[in-house]
């Protein structure tokens, strides 16, 4: 079954290098350039994975996403791909805390730009782990 | 209209209030007065002067709590004793309570001139370094900020564009253009490189970062830091062989900043290594210190350049040093250390490889249970 995944990034050409590397892997991709568009995506439809910017707008709107996502209890068990700028500056967002916050059961991090063997790896490995979850929680 | 400094005086005597008026007249000066410290202190709010002369022995309040009161209100006030009772203690005193200088009574016009001199030019001296501190914090936030959005972010998107292409045309490709991908990809890589170690240098604000600092243990600054390399350290295959001695004291620090100088040698270490090679990290106690060895067998530091790496824009011989903002990573690291009161060393042979030694200071602490005092 053709897994459907959905990105929410501001940045177009950045999307666009990301989206075509998914292509090739016959995923089916959906994408947002701002965190309302993206919500009302979430709530349109079911997406295996998300693909995450954090640092968007004026700031780290990213999070503002991740932490409604922690909330909804029907998209908390959605596997997550945050796509940071840069690894550090979650870590200046969250201080003290380790540099990967966990947002929800199943996130992973990367930094842009991702290379894409590595995006492949990390989505298929999201979207594996997550369903095992499901199958477990059964 | 050339600016004016403004000047109280505050003194008892009017004889004195007077003439210090007179020998100031004609120059660049607005000059209050007051015959008491109470009155005196009432000016400054609204007055606001740069310089003020207190006399020590007044009726009322006495000059000693005149100096206090007026470091409290605003202590970039220069504060000048005047006395007719000059003596070494009540010299002390005085500057205790933060007077920048004391002129015994009786003055010569000329002694008085060149104090109100020298004093101005410590307020003006004061006033610019406070001034050029805001600015160069606002400086840092924009260039901050500008340098992120402005610079990586396009750099990110061609890069990420470039990933897509090569990965696309992967079977069209002849040996030549995908030559030509590598290089393209490694030239912009090292511009990410080069803009990510500026932000670093731009964040870490080492005047600030001591008053951050708690108890904290090594092993979570070096826990993030591996974690930080691993993508590193998978692409090159190399592993990082980890140990750590027991117990480790905590010592005082930050955890953040003590993780990116460890990244940044972690790094560097990966990085000139061969593929496939190890990389040993050592962490143990040694009398009151933490000292952390970290040794690669890669290609090593040349002796001509090793007393130069933590310079921050040496640049090596290949050049590439500076390129990829390797040196800068590198004087950052020592500027992070050295915070910590801690050391950095490296030693290294050409062919062989590179040991980079930290040692950090202990939390000293008055009983230690384990030792069961």
């Amino acid at each position: 079954m053709t897994k459907r995944l959905l990105m929410i990034d501001d940045d177009p050409d950045f999307v666009s290098g990301i989206k075509a590397i998914l292509d090739t892997a016959d995923f089916e991709v959906d994408v947002a350039y701002n965190p309302k568009d993206g919500l009302n995506a979430l709530q349109a439809r079911h997406y295996d994975l998300l693909l995450l910017d954090i640092m968007m707008g004026r700031g780290a709107e990213g999070v503002m996403i991740a932490r409604k996502l922690r909330k909804d209890p029907k998209l908390r068990e959605m596997p997550v791909l945050i796509i940071t700028g840069m690894r550090e500056q979650i870590a200046f967002l969250f201080p003290g805390e380790p540099i990967h916050p966990r947002f929800v059961e199943v996130d992973e991090l990367v930094e842009k730009p991702v290379e894409p063997k590595l995006l492949l790896e990390k989505v298929n490995s999201l979207i594996a782990t997550a369903e095992a979850r499901k199958a477990v929680d059964k | 209209m050339e600016a004016k400094s403004k000047i109280l005086l505050i003194d008892d005597e009017e004889v004195v209030r007077d003439s210090c008026t007179q020998i100031l007249a004609g120059g660049p000066f607005e000059i209050a007065t007051a015959s008491d410290g109470t009155t005196g202190l009432s000016l400054v709010a609204g007055f606001q002067p740069d310089l003020v002369f207190v006399d020590l022995k007044m009726p009322g309040i006495s000059g000693f709590e005149v100096l206090e009161k007026m470091q409290e209100m605003d202590p970039t006030i220069v504060m000048v004793v005047i006395t007719g009772f000059a003596t070494i203690s009540s010299a002390v005193e005085a500057m205790k309570r933060g007077a920048y200088d004391f002129l015994p009574k009786p003055f010569t016009p000329e002694e008085f001139r060149l104090i109100t001199r020298r004093s101005l030019e410590k307020r003006k001296l004061t006033l610019e370094t406070i001034s050029l501190r805001r600015e160069k914090e606002l400086l840092r936030e924009q260039f901050a900020h500008i340098v992120s959005h402005e610079l990586k972010a396009p750099l990110s998107a061609v890069q990420q564009n470039l990933f897509a292409l090569e990965f696309e045309l992967t079977n069209a490709l002849n040996e030549s253009q995908k030559e030509k991908f590598e290089r393209i990809k490694a030239r912009i890589e090292d511009l990410l490189k080069l803009i990510n170690s500026w932000l670093k240098v731009i964040s870490t604000d080492i005047s600030t970062l001591k008053q951050s600092f708690k108890e904290i243990a090594v092993t979570s600054a070096i826990n993030k830091a591996m974690e930080s390399v691993e993508t590193l350290a998978a692409r090159k295959n190399v592993e990082i062989v980890k140990s750590l001695g027991e117990p480790l004291p905590p010592i005082i620090g930050d955890a953040l900043s003590l993780s990116e100088a460890f990244v940044n040698i972690l790094g560097n270490a990966i990085k000139y290594s061969q593929d496939g090679s190890k990389v040993y990290m050592n962490v143990e106690e040694k009398s009151g210190k933490i000292e952390i060895s970290i040794k690669d067998s890669g290609v090593g530091i040349p002796p001509e350049e090793l007393p130069h790496i933590f310079e921050g824009f040496y640049r090596g011989a290949t050049g590439q040093a500076a390129a990829t903002g390797q040196g800068i990573g590198l004087a950052v690291s020592k500027h992070i250390i050295d915070a910590h009161n801690g050391t950095i060393t490296a030693q290294s042979e050409p062919g062989a490889g590179t040991t980079f030694l930290i040692s950090l200071p202990v939390q000293k602490n008055g009983t230690n249970p384990a030792k069961g005092q």
